[in-house]
């Protein structure tokens, strides 16, 4: 057969020129490995995405996220679900190359990887951790610089506060996270364990249920917290902002238990903001109301 | 004493009972013979006051029964449904007290009369030694026994000895039986019969019919084919339009009641 | 009639008077009842000494046992009895009025109802009491009143009289129509409203004051009215309403009291503590093992009894795994089932 040799013609030199691209722009992707297609169907894990400057990586977050306060384009990230259930055909089709997701999602796990898209997974831990979640997320999204200027901010900062109420005598506190509203039933309060109780520590405050390994203590009972009689009530909210009046009413509503040492001196505290249920990097600041409910005199001098 | 008056009953749009006239009193049981599906237990509903006829009256002792409070007529009239089916398990003799319901206020319980009048009520239906069982073990005939006696619990009262004034209906009282209380209930009825309890019974047996009712009317579509003494009215024509069924209506040897022996559906019989 | 005859009779109900057996068992059962209320509130994780919750010259703000007696434990023996009583009372009317030994207090949608209007409460939000009622129980309650109110209304659409098979198809729909809209709405909610939700129905005798058992009283007691009138009907009723009907029984009068009643007994209940399952169904048969089926025998002692039974239940709930108190509802099923079970092989 014979050789049939043409001369190389236009088109099929634009087609060697697109190969030559197309494998110059993977090999530049593969030396950067960083993710440009994030979906995170965590809160934290979003929140610290933010707060590193990894948000134009990000194309997808969890239905209940927050977006930080001042961000215009809001919009375009798409919502992907919670906890319960993510929309895991959205996922599909968005095509991301990194998902964010809880250890608990086991089979959204498998079906990611059975699709060959890299999946990283999230667990919540103390508050110690926080920070370190920071930096591995700085790896991997290519943002070692800010994470690690956002982790070391929260280290000082922690370290800070703890210096500030060292030494002073810890209130024996009850902090409760969740409560059916306008009654005294559904008392869901943090356990031994768990970033509410480090943060508490952390505050300065002594937390009743120390001695329970668990991180909460569902259905708190009347009797317990009498029985228990803590020094503080912290009652931490996710809602933003909670009116003034509602405040009260809800105080009232623990009038009732006026053996509690708490009640009688009226040290019960009201802190909104979702920095209190989201691990991120706003636990800074919770940690600091925390502090200063606790310890109001630590604060006084300006730092 | 109870008597319909060319009584009609419509349900939604279709017409159950046309134009029946009947009456029941002391002289032997009433009974409306006819196939299923031709109005006979409607027919007892409504002599029984448990509906009221669209057309035509009933009356029981010339009053209309829809003016009778509903105790009163209560205490004067008993109905024995097809079949009982209890739900919870009772003893014989509290289903017979249960038949004093409409003798009692609503708080009082059943007191030494109540008691005397079940246990005569037992006694009659021949159920005496049944009292402490469970309603529930009894067979066919004996629970259709302890029914008729519960119906007759409800009737009896202190200042009227004589059964002059109740009325029994009974529906249907031997149709899920065997042949043996089949027999059983159809002396039963004689025999209360004969103490001058006044009876309406609804049946689709020729036999029970023949041979224990004094009158009968026969109900074909909701209307009365014939009514009357049952020697006059259950002839081989009647039972041919009641049944299509050729049938030969003769004596019985020994008892003398009329006695209807089935031959062929009438098609089928060719001369 | 011979005399024999009659002392067969008399013996075989062994009555010389049934009205002295009749009070007679209700004083026992009634008596039982008193004495696990007494007793409910000096039990729990925490010692408390009797003489120091008596002690009158400690002021009630200094004095912890008697505060836990009296805020924590008290209330939910109070409460624990008139649910109890009110749910157990509602299944026997209800097991009667529908002609089934499976039938419940739940079963015409009237807990499906209450449970929605909770939900819609919890997850939408209305932090609000009015007179000390958290807006929780007057919502359940409300939506109780509704359920009852669509499956009457159905139930008396087509015919004259009350179909009691159109009552029940009617509240099973109604229980599937309200279980989907409350797991609908749960989907809609966030996390810790769901929370909130999925505890409440999960039943909880947790009210640390009076108010809402106040509240409740009135209805409870409108209730045991109408229960009062029933239980000779209901024994006819249970033979057929056609059965009824011919022995004097006003069947229409009494199925709607028997419904409105036992829609009440229940609609109250599960406001005050959410749909505690299991009392409805099983201690009206361990009070017929008990007591027989005269129904004037069973729906006192089924209401004594439901009303011991959840009060010890619920001393289990708040004692065993303290301070983490375990849904009610979760040990009655536990001690209930075996029981009943243990009852039912014993009397083969």
């Amino acid at each position: 057969m014979a050789a049939h040799t043409k001369p190389i013609g236009s088109r099929q030199t634009c087609q060697m020129v697109a190969a030559v691209l197309v494998l110059a722009i993977g090999l530049v992707l593969a030396q950067t490995g960083r993710p440009e297609r994030i979906i995170s169907i965590v809160p934290s894990v979003t929140q610290i995405l933010f707060a590193i400057g990894a948000e134009s990586q990000l194309i997808g977050i969890g239905s209940f996220d927050q977006v930080p306060e001042g961000y215009d384009r809001t919009d375009e990230f798409a919502r992907i679900g919670g906890l319960i259930d993510p929309d895991m055909e959205r996922v599909f089709t968005l095509r991301p190359d990194l998902v964010v997701l809880y250890t608990s999602h086991v089979n959204q796990r498998q079906q990611l990887e059975r699709a060959g898209i890299p999946v990283l997974e999230y667990e919540h831990t103390g508050l110690a951790d926080i920070p370190q979640t920071i930096r591995s997320l700085g790896a991997r999204t290519g943002r070692t610089v800010q994470a690690e200027t956002i982790a070391a901010r929260m280290d000082t900062r922690l370290a800070s506060i703890r210096a500030r109420v060292d030494g002073r005598p810890r209130p024996r506190t009850l902090l409760v996270f969740s409560r059916e509203p306008m009654a005294l039933s559904n008392i869901y309060a943090s356990g031994g364990i768990g970033f509410l109780h480090d943060m508490l520590e952390t505050a300065g405050g002594e937390n009743v249920f120390e001695g329970l390994e668990r991180e909460n203590v569902a259905q708190v009972s009347s009797e317990a917290i009498l029985a228990a009689a803590p020094d503080v009530i912290i009652e931490v909210r996710y809602a933003e902002h909670v009116p003034a009046e509602e405040i009260e009413d809800e105080r009232n509503v623990w009038r009732r238990l006026s053996t509690v040492p708490a009640i009688r001196s009226g040290q019960i505290h009201f802190l909104t903001g979702n920095h209190f249920v989201v691990p991120g990097p706003g636990v800074v600041e919770a940690t600091e109301e925390l502090a200063r409910a606790l310890h109001p005199e630590a604060f006084d001098r300006t730092p | 004493m109870l008597r319909a008056e060319a009584i009609s009953f419509r349900y939604d749009t279709a017409e159950v009972l046309h134009d029946v006239s009947l009456a029941v009193g002391h002289a032997g049981p009433t009974g409306v013979l006819g196939p299923n599906g031709s109005g006979k237990t409607t027919l007892l509903r409504l002599m029984g006051g448990l509906q009221t006829p669209s057309a035509g009256r009933i009356t029981l002792d010339g009053r209309n029964l829809s003016s009778y409070p509903r105790g009163l007529l209560a205490r004067r009239m008993a109905t024995v449904p097809q079949e009982t089916h209890l739900v919870f398990d009772y003893s014989v003799l509290e289903i017979v007290l249960m038949g004093r319901y409409p003798h009692l206020p609503t708080f009082a319980t059943e007191g030494p009369v109540d008691l005397e009048y079940a246990a005569e009520a037992l006694a009659a239906t021949g159920t005496s030694d049944l009292a402490a069982r469970s309603f529930m073990t009894l067979s066919g005939g004996e629970k259709q026994r302890v029914v008729i006696a519960s119906a007759l619990a409800q009737l009896f009262t202190a200042d009227d000895t004589t059964s002059s004034s109740y009325v029994l209906l009974l529906d249907e009282p031997t149709a899920s039986l065997d042949l043996a209380y089949q027999l059983e209930i159809a002396s039963l009825i004689r025999e209360l019969s004969s103490r001058g309890i006044a009876m309406l019974i609804s049946t689709h047996d020729l036999s029970l019919a023949a041979s224990v009712c004094r009158e009968l009317v026969l109900l074909r579509h909701g209307r009365a084919l014939a009514a009357g003494p049952t020697r006059d009215v259950l002839t081989e024509d009647m039972v041919r339009s009641l049944y299509d069924v050729d049938a030969q209506v003769t004596r019985h040897p020994t008892t003398g009641d009329v006695l209807v022996i089935p031959v062929g559906r009438t098609h089928e019989h060719t001369q | 009639m011979t005399d024999a005859g009659i002392v067969a009779t008399r013996t075989a109900l062994g009555v010389g008077n049934l009205r002295r057996r009749l009070l007679t068992t209700q004083a026992v059962f009634a008596g039982t009842a008193l004495a696990v209320c007494l007793l409910a509130p000096l039990v729990g994780p925490t010692p408390i000494s009797l003489r120091k919750v008596f002690d009158g010259s400690i002021p009630f703000a200094d004095n912890v046992d008697a505060q836990i007696f009296f805020i924590a434990r008290l209330p939910r023996a109070l409460a624990g009895a008139l649910v109890g009583g009110a749910l157990a009372a509602a299944g026997v009317v209800l097991q009667a009025l529908l002609r089934n030994p499976l039938a419940t207090p739940f079963t015409l949608g009237v807990s499906a109802g209450a449970s929605l209007g909770a939900m819609i409460v919890i997850i939408f939000g209305l932090p609000l009491t009015v007179v000390g009622i958290p807006a929780v129980t007057l919502a359940s309650f409300a939506g109780a009143l509704a359920a009852v109110g669509i499956v009457y209304s159905l139930a008396r659409l087509r015919r004259q009289g009350l179909s009691t098979n159109v009552l029940l198809l009617a509240g099973v729909t109604l229980n599937s129509l309200f279980s989907a809209v409350i797991m609908f709405v749960q989907y809609l909610a966030d996390f810790s409203q769901n929370f909130q939700a999925v505890r409440w129905l999960m039943g909880n005798l947790n009210v640390s004051g009076y108010e809402p058992i106040v509240w409740a009283l009135p209805l409870m007691a409108v209730a045991v009215a109408g229960f009062a009138w029933l239980p000779r009907s209901l024994n006819l009723l249970t033979l057929g309403s056609e059965h009824a009907a011919t022995r004097g029984v006003n069947v229409l009068r009494a199925q709607r009291l028997a419904f409105f009643s036992a829609s009440l007994a229940t609609g109250a209940a599960v406001s005050l503590g959410g749909p505690i399952g299991f009392i409805g169904i099983i201690v009206p048969h361990i009070a017929r093992l008990l007591v027989g089926a005269d129904h004037r025998m069973v729906l006192p002692a089924s209401a004594f009894l439901g009303a011991a039974f959840l009060v010890i239940c619920d001393v289990g709930a708040r004692t065993l795994m303290a301070p983490v108190e375990l849904p009610v509802g979760i040990i009655t099923a536990i001690l209930g089932g075996p029981f009943f079970l243990w009852l039912l092989i014993r009397s083969r």
